[in-house]
């Protein structure tokens, strides 16, 4: 998996864009990313999701961490345009219903 | 004369000092290192060194402060620093009594040998077989170090193992034996125990079951597994006649703290069927594939809150976790697998999915455990070559017998 990570442009964000498989292996290089962008004081993080091919439920699990790190800053992690099969996972686990996905 | 003869006798004094360390060498190869007790198998190759050097005292000094060596030797350098015996010798006897050699290997240990002699000075051949010397006993200690390595790991692995077994140990091994349906369990870790989790009990003849997946892979995952087993089989004792949805509330509360600070979660289904009335009940927290397959159709049963863990229930309204309800007739069944079933690849990178998945299920109306074997043999099947990726576990209630009469 690959993460591009940039300022984005009309909010104050940091958007991490996720390209590949998200899985076990790969979460360790999600957290450092994420941490890496918390760390320079941003809690309003973007996760782009529409390059994902896959999420497995460890990545689901880093994702609801990630959340949880960002709203206890009293900013919040927002999931942007998951791909198909990602929002599908989403749906049947009704995470849906606990990330803000724009 | 003596101009001619002295040349011979140096030559000779050379051989025979050639030979006497050829012979020291023999002899300090003959020392048995068999124990790997560092203190032992160092102090060993030491003791015969000082015989054969006629040192006074030989003492090594590991990186790390272990100072080894005859028990003399060693009880006589107390807590003495290396540099402490290195001046404390040399401010009471000459500097060539006391000979200091360095030793190191491929593997970056290094230590140093002191040896030092009461009455004569150490020459060129005698620094030659210290040296030979110092390395002889790095080498003992580098061993005896790699022995111990390989025995801390074995004791982690045999902890490891036996957490293993308990975690294991805490799925149900029994079925109930009960008229109006069959059931169906099997979990199999993807490593030695897994975060998947199923059990059940018949309570006021009910059965009341739970099948989850704990997010996470491993001992970890296992552990909180164990954490949810319990949680589950406390409510269905306590909250068990309110309905699955109770129980899965009831789990939720006990273990959704636990869960958020290790920053994991579980996809949870609570179910209960009454043999007697045919009514199946789900509460399904997350959990997916759920399926109620009747007459060869598979309907999805959706989940109506996500997995403990990811947010209190409470804050996603009182409501919120929902019920499905089913009247069955025999020949219906409940399907419940983990996600390691559906998302298993085969040596092509292709998951068996969740569409392939319910073909199977549809095209099979035969006994309950038959068709759990199947598919088990079914997926391995599509893996091949490939590896188990995740825990499998599935779970098939089959309803079995036109429900017992209520009223005559």
């Amino acid at each position: 998996m690959q993460i591009t990570t940039f300022p984005h442009p009309a909010e104050e964000a940091i958007e991490l864009k996720l390209t590949g498989r998200f899985d076990a292996h790969e979460s360790e290089i999600f957290r450092i990313a994420l941490t890496d962008a918390l760390g320079n004081g941003n809690h309003h993080i973007r996760v782009n999701l529409a390059n994902v091919e896959f999420v497995d439920s460890t990545a689901l699990a880093e994702l609801v961490r990630g959340m949880k790190r960002c709203r206890e800053a009293r900013g919040d992690l927002t999931l942007v345009s998951p791909s198909d099969p990602v929002r599908v996972i989403l749906e049947l686990t009704k995470l849906d219903a606990a990330f803000s996905i724009v | 004369m003596t101009s001619t003869d002295s040349p011979l006798e140096s030559l000779t004094g050379a051989l025979i000092e050639a030979n006497d360390q050829l012979l020291a060498l023999y002899e300090l190869a003959k020392v048995s290192t068999s124990s790997l007790d560092v203190h032992a198998s160092v102090g060993e190759i030491l003791s015969r060194a000082k015989r054969l050097l006629d040192a006074e005292s030989m003492l090594l000094f590991a990186e790390d402060g272990l100072i080894l060596g005859e028990e003399s030797d060693v009880a006589s350098a107390g807590d003495r620093s290396i540099d402490d015996v290195r001046g404390g010798t040399t401010r009471t006897l000459t500097a060539s009594t006391t000979a200091s050699v360095q030793a190191s290997n491929s593997s970056g240990l290094q230590a140093t040998l002191i040896a030092r002699r009461a009455d004569r000075p150490f020459g060129t051949a005698d620094h030659k077989l210290l040296s030979a010397v110092a390395n002889m006993a790095l080498g003992a200690l580098h061993t005896s170090r790699l022995h111990q390595e390989a025995v801390d790991q074995a004791v982690v692995s045999r902890d490891h193992d036996t957490a293993s077994e308990l975690a294991v140990g805490a799925l149900p091994k029994w079925r109930p034996d009960v008229p109006g349906f069959d059931l169906f369990a099997r979990s199999d870790p993807a490593r030695s125990a897994g975060g998947d989790l199923f059990t059940f009990a018949y309570v006021e003849e009910v059965l009341h079951f739970v099948v989850g997946d704990v997010s996470g892979k491993g001992l970890p995952a296992a552990m909180m597994m164990t954490n949810v087993i319990s949680a589950a089989m406390a409510a269905f004792q306590t909250v068990g006649t309110s309905g699955p949805a109770a129980v899965v509330s009831a789990i939720d509360s006990w273990v959704y703290e636990y869960l958020s600070d290790a920053g994991l979660f579980v996809t949870l289904v609570g179910g209960s069927f009454d043999p007697a009335s045919g009514v199946l009940r789900l509460a399904n927290a997350g959990h997916s594939p759920v399926l109620f397959v009747r007459d060869g159709s598979a309907d999805l049963v959706d989940a109506s809150v996500p997995p403990i863990g990811v947010l209190p229930f409470e804050m996603l309204g009182e409501d919120a976790l929902t019920e499905s309800v089913y009247e069955t007739t025999p020949g219906d069944r409940l399907i419940v697998s983990s996600d390691g079933f559906t998302e298993q690849e085969n040596p092509s990178g292709e998951m068996l999915g969740d569409d392939e998945f319910a073909r199977l299920i549809c095209e099979d109306p035969g006994p309950t455990d038959d068709l759990g074997s199947r598919l088990f043999t079914m997926l391995e099947r599509h893996a091949d070559t490939a590896e188990q990726s995740d825990d499998r576990t599935l779970l098939i209630l089959g309803v079995s017998a036109t429900p017992k009469a209520t009223d005559s």
